[in-house]
């Protein structure tokens, strides 16, 4: 064959002088491999142009997309000196719809006119798709077949708070093709984070969209988090590429606009515990103590380490409750989060330095955290058990960063209170009821005052009482004298001594014991002087008494009778008379 | 006879309870209520003290019923019972914290408040007895000093008598001590002249009209000095002096 192409082509430099008018006669003729396909199959397009040298382009492909192609093939063939030759052009074409396409006739120039070929009818039939068509790859192959981009999400639907990817990705079917800017949208209401994706990069397997085949690159890939419920719609992006551009072309600028998509973030259901984190996704915890039997004033760690996909950036430091004796200070933060292409995971750290200021066991109170598992689609909360520490009494030498404190402290006040109910006896009274000022209280104000008045009365009444028989005795001594006398007189008569002194003795006797108050033994004439000092003849009475009561014992105890009987009463009468007259005035 | 007479009278006086409940009953009462509120159940608590309170009263029932409405939340009334258990027993210090305590969750914050003089004698001394108390010192002390006196008149040895006189002195001090800490009390409970706002909010007007100027707004939970009232509007002085007039309703009396 080679050897053949070799002498036809020596051959044809031979006769290239020659009359050109020895071509044979030109054709133009256009072919398909078949007539029907199903939508996304290819066909072949093969238009052969004969015995000239004109060159021709691709006709109307109505709504056909070209695949591949053009390929290009000539032969040359000189038979009984007679020289033909074909140009023949190839393209695979398809479509992706079905429907009724027709390619128009291709032109070719030659010598004044053109000539042209038949149009084709190709059937494309509703047939199965080799590979499901990405729909945002349709939406943008509408507006170019050859370069578009777009946005996608990797899911649809999600929680707030929830991650979802977004990808702008390039297609293009331009082998030379330089991105020159982007213009990327703005998103709101979403906390974004931008996956590191280095140079663009073309992946290396192409990817057939609609039976085309495209290179692939991905622009640009973000971690979204919307932080509100609804629609989070992202706007189409604006691309600008060059293509073709060389030492020697200035290339074409090709603008591109990519779909727009929308997100429905869904609000996380109602009834989040106290602890909620705010981190939706999965999520785990760990919490380790670096060692668990330690010194006074030496130190531990405590690592709280959250691990899982979800925003973990937004998580902060757990609040333990410490025992008021550890001391403790803020968190060491460590992070190994990675964002890629599945959204943001790695772990956090928390690692809490505690010093216990003083002996004793402590236990650290549970961390417990919650979060949004979207798996299960509620709220689950994370609890690490309580951790012991034993704190042995320090030796002095232990290692610490601090200043050692006094071991003694004063009592902290750690909250203000209010202070608890009185329990027990209430002493309630009842409403309204008043002791001061009442009835009651008056009453018993006043009763021992009365009381007291009533006894007073009592006791001056006894005392007057007593008084008043002295009184009436004294008054009644003139009475009783008389009443002696009058028997005296009546034994004088009847001439009976005794009982003429007897009476005459007690008449005396009982009337100065009445008078005076005085008892019958004491010393009547004494009581006589004393009594009737004012009286100018007190003396004298005294004397005559004393005269008299002597007169009388002595008659009555002794048989003397010195004076007359009758003589003796007349003296006596008189002196009860003047006695009674001197005590009157 | 006179005397027993008096005497049956005097018990009946002081024994006589017009009441439907029983003191054991608002004794279960009180000590069930306790136990809710110690349960953390304050409310349920609280509709137990209130049916005591509707037919007794003390200190520590206005105290206890303060506490509940505090854990309840509502401040006002919490006030407004700790002043009343305040006025019952001035020198009890838990009713002072807790005052306190309460009175610095409230919004208003107006001048200095009132001092509490916790510390001096008089308050000491004055306060923790209601005037039931004093009444009733002025009762043994009054029958103190009669009894002495009596005992007086029928001992006849003078150093005996002497010594009497004294003690009898000593009761008669004492009386008239407790007759005049017993009046004190009586008059500062009868006066009813500050209450507490129980409105969220009151506008306190320059004229006892809703056309009044503003010249200042109140919040619940504030204590008031009650001047003169009229036709539904209440003159009021503030701890600081300021005065000026609210509705009525706004306000409960301590």
């Amino acid at each position: 064959m080679r050897t053949l192409a070799y002498f036809s082509l020596l051959i044809g430099l031979v006769l290239g002088t020659s009359d050109r008018t020895l071509a044979q006669e030109i054709t133009f003729k256009a072919s398909v491999d078949r007539t029907s396909i199903a939508a996304g199959e290819q066909l072949k397009l093969t238009i052969a142009l004969s015995n000239t040298q004109e060159r021709f382009g691709a006709p109307d492909l109505g709504g056909l997309v070209i695949v591949q192609g053009p390929f290009e093939s000539s032969n040359m063939s000189i038979f009984n000196g007679r020289m033909s030759s074909t140009i023949t052009r190839t393209w695979v074409l398809t479509a992706a719809q079905p429907g009724r396409y027709t390619i128009g006739p291709a032109k070719v120039k030659v010598g004044g006119g053109y000539i042209q070929t038949d149009p084709i009818t190709i059937e494309v039939t509703k047939g199965a798709a080799t590979r499901p068509s990405d729909p945002n790859a349709t939406l943008g192959q509408q507006r170019d077949p050859n370069l578009f981009t777009t946005i996608s999400l990797s899911k649809s639907k999600g929680y707030v708070g929830e991650q979802v990817v977004a990808t702008y990705m390039l297609y293009s079917r331009y082998n030379n093709l330089q991105s020159v800017s982007k213009e990327l949208p703005k998103i709101s209401n979403a906390w974004t984070e931008e996956v590191d994706l280095g140079e663009l990069h073309w992946e290396e397997k192409m990817q057939t969209i609609n039976g085309l085949p495209y290179r692939v690159a991905v622009l640009r890939k973000q971690v979204l988090f919307p932080q509100r419920s609804g629609k989070l719609r992202i706007e189409p992006f604006e691309q600008t590429c060059v293509i073709d551009r060389s030492f020697f072309n200035q290339g074409r600028t090709v603008e591109v606009r990519s779909n727009a998509v929308e997100y429905t973030v869904l609000d996380l259901p109602s009834g989040a515990p106290a602890d909620f984190s705010g981190a939706v996704g999965e999520l785990q915890m760990t919490v380790t103590a670096s060692r668990t039997r330690l010194q006074e004033n030496e130190s531990v760690d405590l690592t709280v380490r959250f691990s899982g996909r979800t925003n973990l950036k937004l998580l902060e430091a757990p609040a333990i409750a410490l025992p008021n004796d550890i001391e403790t200070f803020e968190p060491k933060v460590t992070d190994r989060i990675t964002v890629n292409g599945n959204g943001m995971s790695g772990s956090r750290e928390y690692q809490f330095l505690l010093i216990p200021r003083h002996e004793g066991n402590y236990e650290l109170p549970p961390v417990t955290v919650s979060y949004f598992d979207t798996q299960i689609g509620d709220y689950k909360t994370l609890s690490s058990g309580p951790t012991m520490i034993e704190v042995l009494p320090g030796d002095g030498s232990a290692t610490t960063t601090l200043p050692q404190r006094p071991a003694q402290s004063d009592i902290q006040l750690l909250e203000k209170d209010i202070r608890h109910i009185r329990t027990g006896d209430l002493e309630l009274e009842p409403v309204g009821h008043e002791l001061f000022a009442s009835p009651a209280w008056i009453a018993g104000m006043t009763a021992p005052a009365i009381a007291f008045m009533l006894l007073l009365a009592w006791r001056r009444k006894q005392a007057r009482e007593a008084q008043d028989i002295a009184g009436s005795r004294r008054k009644a001594a003139d009475r009783t004298a008389r009443r002696h006398l009058k028997l005296a007189e009546q034994a004088l008569q009847s001439n009976d001594r005794e009982v003429f002194y007897s009476a005459l003795s007690k008449a005396l006797g009982g009337y100065m014991a009445d008078k005076f108050g005085t008892g019958i033994t004491t010393n009547a004439s004494e009581t006589i002087r004393r009594r009737l000092a004012d009286a100018p003849d007190s003396e004298q009475l005294a004397t005559n008494y004393q005269r008299l009561i002597t007169a009388c014992d002595m008659a009555r105890f002794a048989p003397v009778e010195e004076v007359p009987r009758a003589t003796l009463f007349n003296e006596a009468a008189a002196l009860i008379g003047t006695i009674e007259q001197r005590t009157r005035s | 006879m006179k005397h027993k007479a008096l005497l049956i009278i005097l018990l009946l006086l002081v024994t006589q309870r017009g009441s439907a409940l029983t003191a054991v009953e608002a004794d279960t009462l009180a000590a069930r209520a306790a136990r809710a509120y110690a349960a953390g159940d304050p409310t349920a608590a609280l509709a137990l003290y209130d049916s005591v309170a509707s037919m007794y009263s003390s200190a520590a029932l206005y105290y206890n019923i303060g506490n509940c409405h505090y854990r309840s939340g509502d401040m006002a009334r919490a006030i407004l019972n700790y002043e009343r258990a305040h006025r019952l027993a001035p020198g009890n210090e838990d009713i002072v914290a807790n005052l306190e305590q309460t009175r610095a969750q409230i919004k208003d914050r107006i001048g200095e408040l009132p001092s509490f003089s916790l510390g001096s004698w008089w308050e000491v001394l004055r306060g923790g007895s209601d005037p039931d108390q004093w009444a009733r010192r002025s009762l043994w002390s009054c029958a103190l000093f009669f009894a002495l006196l009596g005992v007086g008149l029928f001992i006849r040895t003078a150093i005996l008598r002497k010594g009497i006189l004294a003690l009898s002195t000593i009761a008669l001090v004492g009386m008239v001590v407790s007759l005049f800490m017993a009046y004190d009390r009586h008059t500062e409970l009868a006066d009813r002249s500050s209450a507490i706002i129980m409105d969220a909010k009151v506008d306190v007007r320059s004229t006892p009209s809703a056309q009044g100027a503003v010249l200042f707004m109140l919040h619940r939970g504030t204590k008031v000095q009650l001047l003169q009232a009229q036709e539904g509007w209440q003159e009021v002085k503030l701890s600081n002096g300021s005065v000026g007039w609210m509705p009525e309703g706004a306000l409960e009396r301590i």
